[in-house]
């Protein structure tokens, strides 16, 4: 691949199809017919189901990857322009409501192989321990049925095989360290860290994101053009397009693109068979499977389940708990926007590249339980004309002189918890879609806790960008990241799916992504997802080694890490420098006790 | 693109102004502070399928299908409230009705409608007879009659989310979300033009070649240093005065690009 670092770019003149400048699809891709009952089907191939498609086949098992977008040509399909990437996102109608609706499509929900990872922004924190016991340690909330360290493994294995580039060590929730090298700092995280520092509050930069600062494999360094969350064309920042889904093809995997899956066909002894989808000609086809893997995300998941209502299951499919849809989640994206004398230029870098979770902790000081983290953003032009729209209210000739002053403006974000709610949900609208399918409708309100903390978060970003030099501050509020919808549990009254994603209600019904997550606290969720996803398929092949020797099935059996399973080259490279520690204590200011070390 | 001329009909000029003297400043061809900055010269960097899209914006402007004739005229005269462009030679005007004609004539969406909306196509067709209705209160004129002073002033009400005429239209498509529409497509359209990104000193297109210099607001050696002038919006214009949208009022969300 000819990408001459000057000089005037060819396109790739060959008919291949490529997914980074130096990946090139030459392997020619198993077929499966749809009467053959393969082993898997997994319904969107997006964080979680691109890391079960490449271990699923890896283990030898026989999966179909059914994704409702595009299997990305990024040389020709990912363009360097912000107005351009719109097709990056879920942008089919979806109904929101409710007293404060949550705008949906841009960057919020993925379409294609890759889903929401191709235009994430890439941090990738680990959840804490207290996320996993919100309701145990707050009285609200909810609890997770494992732990933190049932999940700590993965992360482990995940930070390698992404890889994650970030600070050798990470002061937060479980500390531990990074074993791909941190990014140079940009102009906001110049911000957040000056800020930070002037006010004595711990701040990590250069990571922990999901974008190699250095060559590894055929994934090239970032360059630091800024475009993370328009696809990333370089292939530096990982999706599972780059970074599972090339492996899960060489390992005999299918995958359907454009391929939309309309429901989940279940079977007279109550198992599902398959699932039934119109191809990228609107042609309906069924795919006999003697297991089905959804990986739709908070919104498509619960709605497909909705959708696959049948008799037996009026309310929709494994939901006999009447959880389905319900405990819907997002977090406070709140923009706080301050300008500066001097210029930032904050298009250049990755948009997430600095951050603190020194808030991150229920603090008995305050009115409110759990809490949040402040994170470098750096908006684009037309992302951040529309938040002065809101931030300061402008338009007209207001808004033409704050534009011109983009390069002087440093953008942090807010990422704050909100808490699981009943009433915050998906559920079916009247409206339908190309297929005739019933949309999803979203209702979303903000209750005391979260507007507390939304508001407490804004103050103290406030505070940080005032003592960088600020001198305006301006904010706008917005959500970040959807999560839950379909939640695990032990208890299948109130809950969808086990800690393996298994539905209580059918056997070989498994849900893998963000639905199921009861929590999310105050993390950047995808690398939780693409953990959990890991996890999962783990189980799922020692459940088959199980089954091969005649033992019972269980599902209360902890699955060993295969570290076999991983993408080649990428298990057991770059162990981490700083081994983790658990935390002494899970109260004060940023939940741990202080590191004299650090 | 049509000529704007500096003066509207009623003799307002529409030109920005020296802030010491008062006096009119030139139309330019490259507002903002980044003169000589030119992001379109650097095509010859970007990868194939960036160009393709770019240019594409820029020498081929979609004829309007889903608007009518009065409606583009309607269009017009709000976008050019919305987005002022009077500071910009008749040749460096950005297009920005056609933008929205295209995206409504095409479906495109954003991926979602609040519940208590209407298709966005309908939406607009609904709006702008709302803003003719506040326009006909006000000033018992249509809205592209009006001064552009009027004209900002008719807007403001809907900024503020208080228009004082069309309550049966506003009732089918509220006010603050039609307003935030609009000007999330005016600025969809203005700030994906180069010109605009020359404007701002935005680098545009960055790939395969990337930036180096991260820090200090530094410009990489193609880019050019700041170099500031001072600038009045017309003296009838109210825009430039920062209120917040809705009166202050709780707003509902912006759409979710930038996001973390």
């Amino acid at each position: 691949m000819q990408t001459p670092l000057l000089g005037e770019f060819q396109a790739p003149s060959d008919a291949k199809h490529w997914y980074s400048p130096l990946m090139r699809l030459d392997i020619p891709m198993q077929r499966y017919a749809h009467g053959d009952a393969v082993d898997y089907v997994i319904v969107g191939i997006g964080s979680a189901g691109g890391v079960l498609l490449q271990r699923l086949a890896k283990a030898g098992f026989r999966v179909v990857g059914i994704e409702a977008g595009p299997f990305w040509d990024t040389e020709r399909d990912w363009v360097s322009d912000e107005a351009g990437s719109h097709k990056l996102y879920w942008n089919d109608l979806r109904i929101t409501g409710g007293k404060d609706p949550i705008t949906l499509g841009a960057n919020n929900s993925g379409r294609g192989v890759g889903g929401g990872s191709v235009h994430w922004a890439g941090f990738t924190p680990r959840f804490h321990p207290s996320d996993f016991r919100v309701f145990s340690q707050d009285g609200m909330g909810a609890d997770w049925p494992i732990t933190y360290e049932d999940l700590k493994p993965y992360y482990e294995l995940m930070e390698n095989e992404i890889p994650v580039a970030g600070p050798a060590y990470y002061p937060w929730g479980d500390p531990h360290g990074y074993s791909y090298g941190a990014h140079p700092l940009g102009g906001v995280g110049d911000v957040l860290v000056e800020g930070c520092n002037k006010l004595g509050i711990r701040v990590v930069a250069g990571g922990p994101i999901a974008i190699t600062s250095g060559s590894h494999g055929k994934r090239p360094h970032c360059i630091y053009r800024g475009f993370c969350i328009q696809g990333c064309k370089v292939g530096a920042k990982q999706s599972t397009l780059v970074s599972h889904v090339p492996d899960a093809l060489r390992h005999g995997a299918e995958i359907r693109d454009n391929s939309m899956v309309a429901r989940i066909n279940l079977g007279k002894d109550g198992r599902v068979t398959g699932v039934t989808y119109f191809d990228a000609e609107g042609h309906e086809h069924e795919q006999k499977a003697k297991n089905v893997i959804v990986c739709g995300y908070a919104i498509e998941t619960p709605r497909l389940l909705l959708n696959s209502a049948c008799p037996g299951f009026e309310q929709g499919l494994a939901n006999s708990s009447g959880t389905v849809g319900k405990y819907l989640m997002v977090q406070i994206g709140n923009v706080v926007i301050g300008r500066f004398d001097s210029l930032v230029r904050m298009y250049k870098a990755p948009p997430a590249h600095a951050l603190t979770e020194e808030f991150y902790e229920t603090d008995p000081r305050n009115d409110f339980v759990r809490g949040f983290a402040i994170q470098t953003v750096g908006p684009l032009p037309i992302a951040f004309a529309k938040q002065m729209m809101v931030a300061k209210g402008a338009w007209g000739w207001g808004l033409r002189r704050v534009m011109m002053d983009y390069n002087h403006y440093a953008a942090l974000g807010v990422l704050g918890e909100i808490l699981p709610w009943e009433d915050n949900r998906v559920a079916l609208a009247e409206d339908k879609d190309q297929f005739g399918l019933p949309v999803a409708k979203i209702t979303f309100s903000m209750k005391e806790n979260d507007k507390k903390i939304a508001a407490a978060g804004v103050k103290k970003t406030k505070e940080i960008l005032h003592a960088a030099g600020a001198t305006e501050v301006d904010e706008e509020a917005r959500y970040a990241h959807l999560i839950g919808g379909a939640r695990m549990g032990n208890d299948p009254r109130t809950s969808v799916v086990d800690s393996f994603g298994r539905t209580h209600d059918i056997p070989n019904l498994f849900l893998c992504d963000g639905s199921i997550f009861p929590t999310q606290g105050s993390a950047n969720p995808g690398l939780t997802i693409q953990a959990v996803a890991a996890r999962t398929a783990d189980f799922l092949v020692s459940e088959r080694e199980f089954a091969s020797q005649h033992h019972p099935r269980t599902t209360s059996a902890v699955p060993r890490i295969r570290y076999d399973l991983s993408p080649g080259d990428t298990a057991g490279h770059g162990m981490p420098r700083l081994k983790s520690r658990t935390p002494r204590t899970e109260v004060g200011i940023g939940g741990l006790a202080p590191d004299s070390d650090y | 693109m049509k000529v704007r001329a500096t003066r509207d009909h009623a003799g307002h000029d529409r030109r920005v102004r020296d802030p010491r003297t008062g006096q009119p400043l030139a139309p330019k061809a490259q507002p903002g502070y980044y003169p000589g900055f030119s992001t379109i010269r650097r095509q010859k960097f970007w990868d194939a399928a960036t160009r393709a899209v770019v240019l594409k914006r820029v020498n081929q402007v979609p004829p309007i299908r889903f608007f009518n004739p009065d409606e583009v005229r309607l269009m017009e005269a709000l976008a050019g409230r919305i987005i002022p462009q009077d500071d910009r030679d008749a040749a460096h005007q950005i297009p920005i009705v056609p933008h929205i004609d295209h995206r409504l004539a095409e479906g495109i969406i954003d991926g979602y409608r609040f519940e208590d909306m209407p298709p966005d196509g309908e939406a607009y067709h609904l709006g702008l007879q709302g803003v003719e209705a506040v326009a006909q209160h006000m000033y018992q004129r249509g809205f592209v009659d009006l001064d552009p002073g009027e004209q900002e002033r008719v807007l403001v009400t809907l900024h503020d989310a208080q228009p004082p005429a069309g309550d049966a239209i506003w009732r089918r498509v509220a006010a603050q979300r039609f307003w935030m529409l609009l000007v999330q497509d005016c600025i969809e359209g203005y700030y994906a033009h180069p010109y605009a990104w020359d404007e701002i000193g935005f680098g545009g297109p960055a790939y395969p070649l990337g930036y180096m210099r991260l820090e200090g607001g530094k410009p990489e050696p193609w880019e050019k240093d700041e170099r500031r002038y001072e600038w009045a919006a017309p003296a009838w214009a109210i825009s430039d005065q920062f209120h917040p949208l809705g009166g202050g009022q709780a707003t509902q969300p912006a759409g979710q690009e930038g996001t973390h």
